[in-house]
């Protein structure tokens, strides 16, 4: 016993001694990339609570001598036309994405269920038709949906851009969501047949809250897809009050002058609903992503 | 309880034929086991049964009713599937109370029939747990519970015990015949392991490639069984089956062996060779019913050891005859080392005669 236990430590710690270098590199690397994306999202806090002219100084002030929330007074005032039309296109863009998301829980959750569960005559090849859509950017539909759209009438409305998301959003959320009924028993719901469930209630009674965190992480993933969209917000809606917050937020660049503190107070509430609902329910977003990596 | 009536019973998958005119009767209160190889389509009967899959052709009878058509909920059946099953965000309580309630009972009797349910499987204090919190034994004891709170006609076990260790399976084993006794329950078990079906069963199907072999009760099926794949499967280890060929000499049936040497056979075995449809047999003979000689013996085969495998209570020898593995099981006070000379003595009136064709057992008359 005695041996053993001697033995052990210089083992472990001759083992440690040679991974030293990279553990050290590895941190290094960990806090390079941390700095990378903390720092301009602190950058974009600090600028918000400027005011324009300190905003502007070179060398500038890395805190601001005097801090204001008056870009957030002006964005959140109903009364003036800066802040009308930031909670118009904060609005806007609440709706779009909601809808975006809710259509596309609707559709995702029996599709993918009729995937992972079904067979039935062209299901492989409907499901990698399903992803060759995201084999190709985005930008290469623009310029046919857009004449989609006019064709059937929904340039300058909302429905154009929920319909629009939607077909990007949902491979994707069917995908995701296969992946976590895949690996839900079949025996589970044949248990509950068995016990005096039809078909539907074994789904919604057994086999959709077990799914429910698939079905929150494909609600985040729309969601967050859809209110971040910029390019097809941009060319299919011109009328300022349907304007969602990417394309709005633009209004704070103009030819003589960039309100820059407004333009980052703006930036800030829009990341807020996103980072708020990923804080909320970042847990079953992993989780919906690393299922089905390793056999439980 | 109520009585099983399978007709021959057909499913194919494309022109896959996974159960083939497979027809048996399971009475009333009686303890049926579905044995086999994997693959063999015992599962996928158990799933017709339980109306999981649909019937190709052919019909399945639960009491008087021809339940073909009938959605699984509406069969009066009851399953344990080989994962249990439990639903993972349910306690065990919600768990043994879900069928229950998918057949709108009052609450007070689902309380009552749960409680009840926990106390016969002796698991009252467990009611409040989530399965994930139950050790492999006690999940099993809920898949189990969960089927018999219902009081349903007929139970189906889908390899119950096969995720359970060694030492539990033996005790989950006799728990099950128990249960059996206790309530007269009519099940139909689906087991790959053939001890589970000789010690629990009234009666075993033995099943291969989607037919049905034999339907007897585990003393006939060891005793007689009916050709050659039962006999290997059926028994462990496994009947010795040896290719021979039979002739007549002096008046008296013998098997020669390509070795060289041949057996005499008593006049009923001459019998059985007599009615096969070649002149090729094939002798079985399970290890118990091997004598074995260290010298010399009339009657008996010279052989050498091949291996030798001390398990406490019997020593089992292998040996190769006529290029088959022969078993043989010896007290363990008899000392047989590897390669040493050996004579076999067959037991005629417990050995098994096979035409090698047909590969079904020869009898007499």
């Amino acid at each position: 016993m005695s041996t053993v236990s001697e033995t052990a430590p210089r083992g472990q710690s001759a083992r440690r001694m040679r991974i030293d270098g990279w553990r050290w590199g590895g941190r290094a690397f960990l806090v390079f990339m941390l700095l990378y994306t903390a720092l301009p999202m602190i950058w974009m806090l600090l600028t918000s609570i400027k005011s324009g002219f300190a905003a502007m100084q070179f060398p500038p002030q890395w805190w601001p001598d005097q801090p204001t929330l008056a870009s957030y007074q002006k964005l959140l005032d109903p009364q003036n036309s800066v802040g009308q039309d930031f909670l118009r296109f904060f609005w806007n863009s609440l709706i779009v994405s909601t809808a975006t998301t809710i259509l596309s829980v609707i559709v995702a959750v029996p599709a993918a269920y009729a995937f992972s569960r079904f067979t039935f005559p062209g299901r492989n090849f409907l499901f990698f038709a399903v992803l060759l859509r995201n084999m190709f950017p985005a930008v290469i539909f623009l310029v046919p949906l857009f004449i989609l759209m006019r064709a059937i009438g929904l340039v300058n409305t909302h429905g154009s851009l929920v319909l629009t998301y939607l077909t990007f959003g949902l491979p994707l959320a069917i995908w995701l969501l296969k992946g976590f009924y895949d690996n839900i028993p079949v025996q589970l719901e044949q248990a509950a047949r068995i016990d005096g469930a039809t078909r539907f209630q074994a789904f919604v009674l057994i086999v959709m809250p077990l799914s429910a965190p698939g079905i929150i992480a494909t609600a985040i993933y729309s969601f967050i897809g859809a209110w971040n969209e910029y390019i097809y917000a941009y060319t299919f809606l011109s009328k300022n009050e349907q304007l969602t917050l990417p394309v709005g937020i633009q209004r704070f660049f103009s030819e003589n002058s960039t309100d820059f503190p407004g333009l980052m107070a703006a930036s800030f509430m829009m990341s807020v609903p996103v980072v708020v609902l990923f804080l909320l329910l970042q847990r079953y977003f992993v989780r919906a992503l690393t299922e089905g990596a390793v056999k439980h | 309880m109520a009585h099983v009536v399978l007709k021959d019973l057909v499913k194919t998958y494309g022109s896959f034929k996974a159960v083939n005119e497979v027809s048996l009767t399971v009475n009333d209160g009686e303890f049926v086991a579905l044995v086999g190889p994997s693959g063999c389509g015992k599962t996928t009967t158990l799933n017709l049964v339980a109306g999981l899959t649909s019937v190709t052709s052919g019909d399945i009878a639960i009491g008087d009713r021809v339940v073909n058509d009938l959605d699984p909920k509406d069969r009066d059946i009851a399953m344990v599937f080989q994962n249990y099953a439990l639903y993972p965000q349910k306690s065990v309580y919600m768990n043994l109370a879900f069928p229950l309630q998918m057949r709108k009972l009052p609450k007070g009797e689902i309380d009552r029939k749960v409680r009840e349910a926990a106390r016969v499987l002796d698991m009252t204090q467990l009611l409040e747990r989530k399965p994930r919190e139950l050790s492999g034994g006690q999940q099993q004891r809920v898949a189990l519970g969960r089927a018999l709170v219902r009081d349903p006609a007929v139970f189906l076990m889908d390899e119950p015990l096969s995720n359970l260790d060694a030492k539990l399976r033996v005790q989950m084993r006799s728990e099950i015949k128990r249960f059996h006794q206790d309530l007269k329950a009519t099940i139909i078990y689906v087991t790959h392991d053939q001890l589970e079906a000789v010690t629990m069963a009234d009666r075993m199907a033995v099943m291969n490639g989607g037919y049905l072999q034999q339907y007897d009760s585990p003393a006939q099926v060891f005793a007689h069984p009916a050709n050659m794949f039962v006999a290997s499967f059926v028994g462990s280890p496994a009947m010795s089956l040896i290719p021979l060929e039979a002739s007549t000499a002096n008046g008296g049936a013998i098997l020669t062996s390509a070795e060289g040497w041949s057996l005499a056979l008593s006049p009923r075995n001459a019998q059985k060779v007599a009615r096969a449809t070649t002149r090729k047999v094939v002798l079985g003979a399970r290890h118990s019913t091997i004598k074995l000689h260290k010298s010399s013996v009339a009657g008996a085969i010279p052989a050498k050891a091949y291996t030798v495998e001390p398990t406490g209570d019997v020593t089992f020898v292998q040996a190769f005859l006529s290029g088959a593995i022969v078993n043989i099981s010896v007290s363990p006070n008899i000392t047989v080392t590897p390669d040493e000379q050996i004579w076999l003595e067959f037991d005629q009136e417990r050995m098994h005669l096979f035409d090698s064709e047909t590969e079904m057992a020869l009898e007499a008359n």
